[in-house]
């Protein structure tokens, strides 16, 4: 008997009966969609948390000054330490193996002024490499380089969000902007960073975008520090050229920064890859735990296709005796079951999928939940809804292809 | 010889015990027959005929359709036999109520895996036969009972099998429409058909040329009719 045939007759099927055939399939429609739901919310944070360290950096190892307390402050430094200093960067660029580029970072928080507008901003003194390690690019204009570091020009980067204020519609590259008492001219305007919702270790969260940067060498000699006691700079971002020692390098760095800091306990170190791998370790068991109660709701829809498929071949054990009559094998009869179980659950599986899909758009548009549909997802509920199909279509069929022919024409 | 029983016995199990329903026959029917099997209820005539459609296989002895030993066939060869072989017709038609009249005739030719074009033709030609060409898109619930029965002959008939069996084909109809599905069947043996008749009705069985007796699951008389229905 030709496939096609069947495939005719499974689908006749379904259509006849529309209402029976659309409750058969609700369990896996309920399956399929929750199953592609959970996932893209699964995806989702996986992606805002790779987003999230992929905005520190992959492969750098971050070194933070620690936020003391003024009297603690005064108990280090009476410690000979001097807190985070160019002078530390320099050495771990010395000694560590593996550091591809080194950029250190000095901040103050301070009021950026425009014509009459002001900005409570976090003013950021780097080295030149820094935005291009941090993955940095600018929307117009163009980054801090060499020239302006050794030459200390008075000129700064804007971060996306405070030059929407100050700029609205006009050029910000080459206006001048105010901080404390120095006019910086505007050289670059970077593109929109993600919210940074969540503190890191040591990197307290806040908006990256009222950020502004200017040349350490420039900060340092124009900029006076918030605290008398306050470090050279705040921070010292280590770039490796191999995630797998980024382990091994973190612990030199701590080795040399003890001694250097006489084993005072004033700086921290993140490794944001290291963070993320340990974060999503701890999401799998949360995907674990929803791919369960996803695989279960697609078994209870399988086992209600069972059911309703072995109350279908009793109904229909007159129509097995006639088609076993003129000619049918068990082959037959049983490739029509398990084609018509696996229509409905194909079908199932495509309304799944669209319920799912609606519901994961509706769950980022109407909460802060982000998610994702990956094509790999849908592929895998569809598949194991054409799967809950076939098996769980087989026994009803093979009772129906088991029937004795002689019995069952004559059934009332 | 186009069917051969040699020492065909049939039980049928109940619990522990054997019940024997046919109890060893011997029986020949040649090509173009046209043969009623008789017999009260329980004389195993129904049993008979299940065997003879291939439905069901004997406890013991030889049944020969063609020269095919189908005692010794497995199940997919009995299908395929009842495929190619038979053509039934019973008391109750059998049509499925979800096809119409051409979907059923062309039934058996899609277990045979005949293309679609194929199929569509041979269940006109069949319908032809039957003389019911003009509803032939009607489901079995539109038509009466003598259209069914026509739809199921021409079933019977759209393979072009070796023997039609028919099991109280009139059963279901009334007296007038009866008369006139044994004159189709009259025409239809008349074209080199052959055709077993399983009946309780004399009537009916005085149709055939040959009449089978059966008796507590023997064969109590086999003659042939000196008294045929002549009614054209």
């Amino acid at each position: 008997m030709q496939y096609g045939e069947n495939i005719r007759l499974a689908l006749k099927g379904l259509t006849d009966h529309k209402f029976r055939s659309f409750l058969t399939m609700l369990g896996i429609i309920f399956g399929v969609a929750s199953v592609i739901t959970m996932l893209s919310i699964g995806e989702g944070a996986k992606r805002e948390a790779i987003a999230k360290y992929q905005d520190l950096g992959v492969n750098n190892i971050i070194i933070r000054e620690k936020s003391l307390s003024d009297s603690e402050l005064e108990d280090v430094r009476a410690k000979f330490s001097q807190g985070l200093s160019i002078q530390d960067a320099r050495v771990i660029q010395e000694i560590v193996p593996g550091v591809e580029k080194i950029a250190s970072q000095a901040e103050k928080s301070s009021d950026v002024k425009y014509n009459d507008k002001s900005v409570k901003s976090t003013i950021i003194g780097i080295t030149p490499d820094f935005l291009g390690m941090m993955n940095y690019s600018v929307e117009k204009g163009y980054l801090i380089n060499k020239n302006h570091y050794d030459k200390r020009l008075k000129v700064c980067v804007l971060g996306a969000g405070i030059a929407a204020t100050f700029f609205k519609g006009e050029e910000p590259v080459g206006q001048m902007v105010k901080i404390d008492d120095q006019w910086l001219e505007v050289i670059g305007v970077l593109k929109t960073k993600s919210l940074f919702t969540e503190t890191v270790g040591e990197l307290a969260a806040r908006d990256l975008n009222t950020d502004v940067y200017v040349p350490l060498s420039l900060f340092l000699n124009r900029f006076t520090p918030e605290n008398i006691l306050a470090s050279q700079i705040q921070q010292i971002t280590v770039q490796i050229n191999n995630s797998d020692k980024l382990m091994e390098a973190s612990k030199i760095i701590d080795e040399i920064l003890k001694r250097h800091h006489f084993n005072n306990d004033d700086y921290s170190i993140v490794i944001p890859f290291e963070l993320l791998k340990q974060e999503e370790k701890e999401r799998q068991i949360y995907n674990i735990l929803l791919g369960a109660i996803a695989a279960i709701s697609l078994l209870v829809g399988g086992i209600g296709i069972m059911n309703i498929m072995l109350a279908t071949v009793m109904e229909r054990t007159r129509e097995i005796g006639i088609r076993r009559a003129v000619g049918a094998r068990k082959v037959d009869i049983m490739s029509q079951f398990v084609t018509e179980s696996v229509a409905i659950s194909i079908t199932g599986g495509i309304i799944g999928v669209l319920i799912g899909v609606l519901l994961s758009l509706t769950v980022t548009l109407f909460t802060d939940i982000t998610t994702f549909i990956k094509p790999y997802s849908v592929l895998v509920a569809f598949s194991f809804s054409v799967i809950v199909g076939v098996s769980f279509g087989y026994l009803p069929a093979k009772n129906a292809a088991n029937l004795k022919p002689v019995d069952s024409i004559r059934h009332e | 010889m186009l069917i051969e029983i040699k020492e065909l016995k049939k039980n049928y199990s109940l619990g522990s015990s054997e019940i024997p329903v046919i109890h060893g026959i011997n029986l020949n029917i040649k090509k173009n027959e046209y043969v009623a099997i008789m017999g009260p209820s329980g004389s195993g005539k129904s049993t008979l005929m299940n065997i003879l459609g291939c439905l069901d296989t004997a406890s013991s002895g030889h049944y020969f359709l063609n020269n095919v030993d189908v005692s010794t066939l497995d199940d997919d060869a009995l299908s395929i036999m009842r495929n190619k072989e038979i053509g039934f017709i019973f008391q109750n038609f059998n049509l499925l109520p979800r096809l119409n009249a051409i979907q059923n005739v062309e039934l058996p030719l899609i277990y045979s895996g005949t293309p679609a074009h194929e199929r569509r033709e041979k269940a006109l030609q069949a319908l032809e036969k039957v003389a019911l060409t003009d509803r032939i898109h009607h489901k079995p619930n539109e038509l009466s009972g003598g259209q069914r029965q026509r739809v199921a002959i021409a079933r019977a008939l759209v393979t072009n099998p070796g023997i039609l069996l028919a099991d109280e084909p009139t059963g279901a109809l009334d007296s007038k429409t009866g008369v006139e599905i044994m004159r189709l069947f009259d025409d239809l043996h008349r074209e080199g058909n052959t055709i077993i008749l399983i009946t309780h009705e004399q009537e009916i069985a005085n149709y055939a040329h040959r009449s089978i007796y059966l008796k507590d699951g023997m064969i109590h008389s086999d003659q042939l009719n000196t008294q045929q229905k002549k009614q054209f």
